[in-house]
């Protein structure tokens, strides 16, 4: 199965540990977060504080159950800059692979939320003439992600192929 | 093939490359100080003002129907609306006279330029060759009075004239396409030129391809799916609704539905009415439309892809619709409004016209020929609806894949434009081990998706479809740049053209290394190219071998050179005409009853070259520095002959083609086991080098002319082959089943033994028109083809 996503002939390169950090601290967070309002909520209002008890116990098994699945689709990230072409890979269930030719590129964007900025975590988006192209890599260290941005552009130039 | 392809189509321009920027425009008048700058036509603000009229009337139509249904019409209380609406058609008119009055622009032999606004100045000044298409618009308001919008198509952005008399807007349309195509044509040249049809717009000069009947558009409109199923679902609710007496409740939902389809009825029906493909001066052409006429131009080197399409009960009819991806044409679905250029080629039409307008759209690509594979059998768990139509298929230069039941759609996409390639596969595909590939074209109707695939195949195409890519946008590219080097040749020629006798417009038929022109009944007048590395000697050599043949009757027309010479730098020769139609040119509109004996006419006319006298014994080339040349072998000539075309495209071919070293190896082992007496072999025996007349018994070929450096002293069954197989290449469409079975004529006259020999020489002539990847790709796709048999 692995060899259908498998780069040819290339290692793949992962993300930084600190996005798995981040998704796993975002998932133990906001699941729970959420989960307690309601729980509060019903509690509150109909005095019935078994249900926000079962509410709780859901959001505990939510949480443990996610964990693992963030770290695995952490681990199914990677891509890896070819002569010609850039790959990219990810995900657990859906798995994809997306190739884009570096003389194709008409844009290549480096962005930081607040959060990822808080992680030092940066993503790079490549844009081409199509739409679908949806070629993001997210959780890369900010040097990485310039360095790959200035490399991305410095290849697109060097293939540029018009339309 | 170098010496003797057919006329390249004259493709759309490309603005990339159509060089001549718009300055050098040869007015010798002094330059007038100030430029003459013009208004749109006086009319203008009456039907601005009328179209604003119009929408506000449908508007409060729109809402007395609306409202009517849940209180009384009380046609007094809408009186003090009218004063309202005055107010605002004044307005309307106000502000649509201040645009008119401060809207001014220029279109002349240097310039395009617009410039609006009274109070904010903005003066758009688009350079010819930025200009990507050119449209006609004309609202139903304007029609009345004979007014026509220009709309101006420059990268994302779109600039609109409003309004110009109809014959002005056509005018200045061809004119600019003209420029835009990089044409040196002036602005006063088109003046004279007929104007077009009021109901078409097509000019005199323009070719309908084709042209849909109302009765077709409405039937397929009918018995289409997106009609068919609004309409289903209305009855359905009608009917339940009345058996149980409660119709008033299925108005909330059939309101909606009835809108959604007066809305396809507008587009598909009213929009597409009178629809026509037409063929002008500068490409193809649309126009269309009941109310509203559209006319617009389809940039061929914008095309991105192409789909068709048929719904399920269109089948039995035999019809198909054609959208295109054209870049920077992203419109929703493509299919617009009265307004917006739209990406359909054919709203419905007849396998026939699909053919004739594919073959415009995606000149040289011959789908037929790909070879479809269907997904594989388990893929019916996932898609047990349609898992029966999942196709796809590629070659070189172009993906097809095939997908739908309801509605059967194809996606054809040239490699050179793909954009990336992303394989996706969920957890039940990874169960079954299939996967979807997604090729990614720019935004429009195309999608190509191959769906459900064999893991290993799907994996397979993903990762090399972008090396096709590659090489399709490489081979693309150069012949582009080859194209550039034929503007450079023009420079001048019209005066030598002139010396002659002759024009521009008598060309006959150009190849890699001359034009041939028509100079009188007799006699043609042919330029060599610029990049021609020896002309002078190439001349003098053939016209050393055609005297040497000269009362040597073999029962065909031979070339004759009459005159030669040099002037304005270009090296030109007179030949004699040969009597009749180019070959190639009468295939193209030949049927089959007649085509086939001129085929087996063509067959003899080839094998009569070998009666010709040789000028010098044994094997030799007999054309090109150092010729005469002999050498010893068979093999020993040919291994020569081949030296000059790799060395350019060796790199390639490695690239393109992994283990050629051994087809090479394979080659050279088969040619040192022929022997064979040496006779003369033309070389590059194809129907555009050779003429058709009629005879008593119908046309047969009666000349073969363009000896060239590919002439030599070899085995005559090199030409036979060459016949047979170079008989592919020509653009008709039954050319592949025409070559095979005049391939089967040759193997009863010759013995079987020759469909080896053919074999070899097939990838002798792969091999030896290879450097033909640096200027055409349908060639050397062909060459790819010939060696990886």
């Amino acid at each position: 199965m692995e060899e259908l996503f498998a780069p040819p002939a290339y290692e793949w390169k992962r993300l930084s540990p600190k996005f798995r950090s981040m998704r796993i601290l975002t998932s133990l967070t906001v699941t729970p977060v959420i989960f307690t309002i309601a729980a509060l909520i019903v509690g509150v209002s109909s005095g019935r504080w078994w249900i926000s008890g079962v509410i709780w116990a859901a959001a505990i098994v939510i949480v443990i159950i996610r964990v693992p699945f963030v770290i695995r689709s952490w681990r199914s990230w990677g891509y890896v800059e070819r002569d010609d072409d850039l790959y990219i890979t990810h995900g657990v269930m859906f798995r994809n692979l997306v190739a884009v030719p570096y003389g194709r590129m008409q844009l290549v964007e480096v962005e930081s939320g607040p959060l990822e900025r808080a992680f030092g975590l940066a993503s790079v988006t490549l844009k081409t003439a199509s739409p679908e192209t949806g070629a993001r890599i997210p959780g890369l260290t900010p040097e990485e992600a310039t360095r790959l941005r200035d490399r991305l552009t410095e290849l697109g130039e060097a293939h540029a192929s018009g339309l | 093939m170098t010496s003797s392809q057919a006329p390249q189509p004259t493709s759309p321009a490309d603005p990339e490359v159509s060089t001549t920027p718009g300055s050098a425009t040869p007015t010798t008048a002094s330059p007038a100080p100030v430029k003459q700058t013009e208004r749109p036509h006086p009319l203008t603000p009456f039907v601005r003002g009328w179209l604003v009229f119009v929408a506000i009337a449908i508007g409060w139509g729109r809402e007395i129907v609306t409202s009517a249904g849940e209180n009384q019409f009380e046609p007094g209380g809408l009186s003090w609306i009218l004063p309202i609406l005055g107010v605002v058609v004044l307005l309307a008119a106000v502000t649509g006279f201040i645009s008119w009055y401060f809207t001014r622009f220029v279109i002349d032999d240097e310039e395009l330029r617009i410039e609006t606004g009274a109070i904010f100045k903005k003066s758009t000044k688009i350079p010819f060759e930025r200009l990507q298409s050119v449209d006609i618009i004309q609202p139903l308001a304007a029609r009345m009075f004979g007014l026509a919008e220009l709309r101006l198509d420059v990268g994302n952005s779109t600039t609109k004239l409003r309004y110009l008399s109809r014959s002005r807007a056509s005018r200045f349309r061809d004119y600019l396409l003209a420029r835009a195509q990089g044409h040196q044509a002036s602005i006063q040249d088109l003046d004279q030129q007929s104007v077009a049809s009021v109901f078409t717009d097509l000019g005199v000069a323009d070719q309908p391809l084709v042209q849909v009947s109302p009765q077709r558009l409405i039937v397929s409109f009918l018995l289409s799916t997106e009609w068919l199923i609004p309409t289903a679902i209305s009855i359905i609710i009608l009917v339940v609704t009345a058996t149980f007496g409660v119709v008033p409740l299925a108005l909330g939902a059939l309101i909606p539905l009835l809108i959604g389809m007066l809305s396809l009825i507008w587009r598909r029906v009213i929009g597409m009415f009178n629809f026509t493909l037409a063929e002008s001066s500068r490409g193809l052409r649309i126009t269309r439309g009941l109310t509203n006429l559209t006319s617009q131009s389809v940039p061929i080197n914008r095309v991105q892809g192409v789909k068709t399409s048929q719904p399920l009960l269109w089948r039995a009819l035999g019809w198909y619709r054609v959208d295109i991806d054209i870049l920077g044409y992203a419109h929703g679905d493509g299919e617009s409004n009265e307004s917006t250029a739209s990406s359909v080629l054919l709203p419905v039409a007849d396998p026939d016209e699909v053919e004739l307008a594919l073959r415009r759209v995606l000149p040289g690509f011959d789908l037929d020929r790909i070879e479809l594979h269907p997904s594989p059998k388990r893929a019916r768990w996932l898609r047990w609806f349609d898992f029966w139509t999942l196709r796809y298929g590629w070659d070189d230069r172009i993906l097809i894949t095939e997908q739908g039941w309801l509605t059967h759609a194809r996606d054809v996409v040239p490699h050179a434009k793909t954009q990336s390639v992303h394989v996706e596969q969920g957890p039940l595909q990874r169960l079954l081990r299939l996967a979807d590939v997604h090729v990614h074209t720019p935004r429009g109707p195309v999608n190509a998706v191959a769906h459900q695939l064999d893991e290993r195949s799907a994996r397979e195409l993903a990762l090399t479809q972008l090396d096709r890519a590659r090489a399709a946008r490489t081979a693309e590219r150069e012949h582009r740049a080859v194209n550039a080097v034929r503007i450079d040749d023009h420079e001048g020629e019209a005066e030598l053209l002139a010396a002659f006798g002759t024009r521009r417009d008598q060309l006959l038929g150009s190849g890699g290394e001359s034009e041939v022109f028509a100079l009188d009944h007799d006699r043609v007048f042919r330029l060599y190219r610029s990049r021609h590395e020896a002309p002078r000697r190439t001349a003098v050599q053939l016209r050393g071998l055609y005297e040497s043949w000269r009362g040597t009757e073999i029962g065909i027309e031979l070339p004759l050179i009459i005159d030669a010479g040099e002037r304005n730098g270009r090296f030109y020769t007179v030949d004699r005409r040969f009597s009749g139609l180019n070959f190639s040119t009468w295939l193209q509109s030949a049927d089959m009853t007649e085509r086939r004996p001129a085929l087996i006419s063509f067959l003899d006319a080839t094998e009569q070259l070998q009666r010709l006298p040789r000028p010098v014994p044994g094997f030799a080339r007999l054309i090109g520095e150092g010729a005469p040349q002999q050498f010893g072998t068979l093999s020993e000539l040919l291994a020569s002959m081949l030296r000059g075309p790799l060395q350019n495209s060796r790199a390639q071919l490695e690239h393109d083609l992994p283990g050629i070293d051994e087809v090479w190896n394979t080659l050279h082992g088969d040619l040192a086991q022929r022997s064979v007496t040496p006779a003369v072999v033309h070389g590059d025996v194809c129907p555009p080098n050779a003429y058709i007349s009629k005879g008593p018994q119908g046309p047969v070929v009666t000349g073969i002319g363009d000896f060239s450096p590919h002439t030599v002293n070899a085995d005559p069954l090199l030409d036979v082959a060459g016949a047979l197989i170079f008989l592919e290449l020509e653009p008709y469409a039954d050319a592949p089943a025409d070559a095979a079975w005049l391939e089967a004529v040759a193997v009863e006259r010759h013995g079987r033994e020759i469909v080896r020999w053919i074999d070899v020489y097939r990838r002798y002539y792969g091999f030896y028109f290879s450097n033909a990847y640096a200027f055409d790709p349908t060639l050397y796709a062909w060459c790819l083809r010939q060696l990886s048999r």
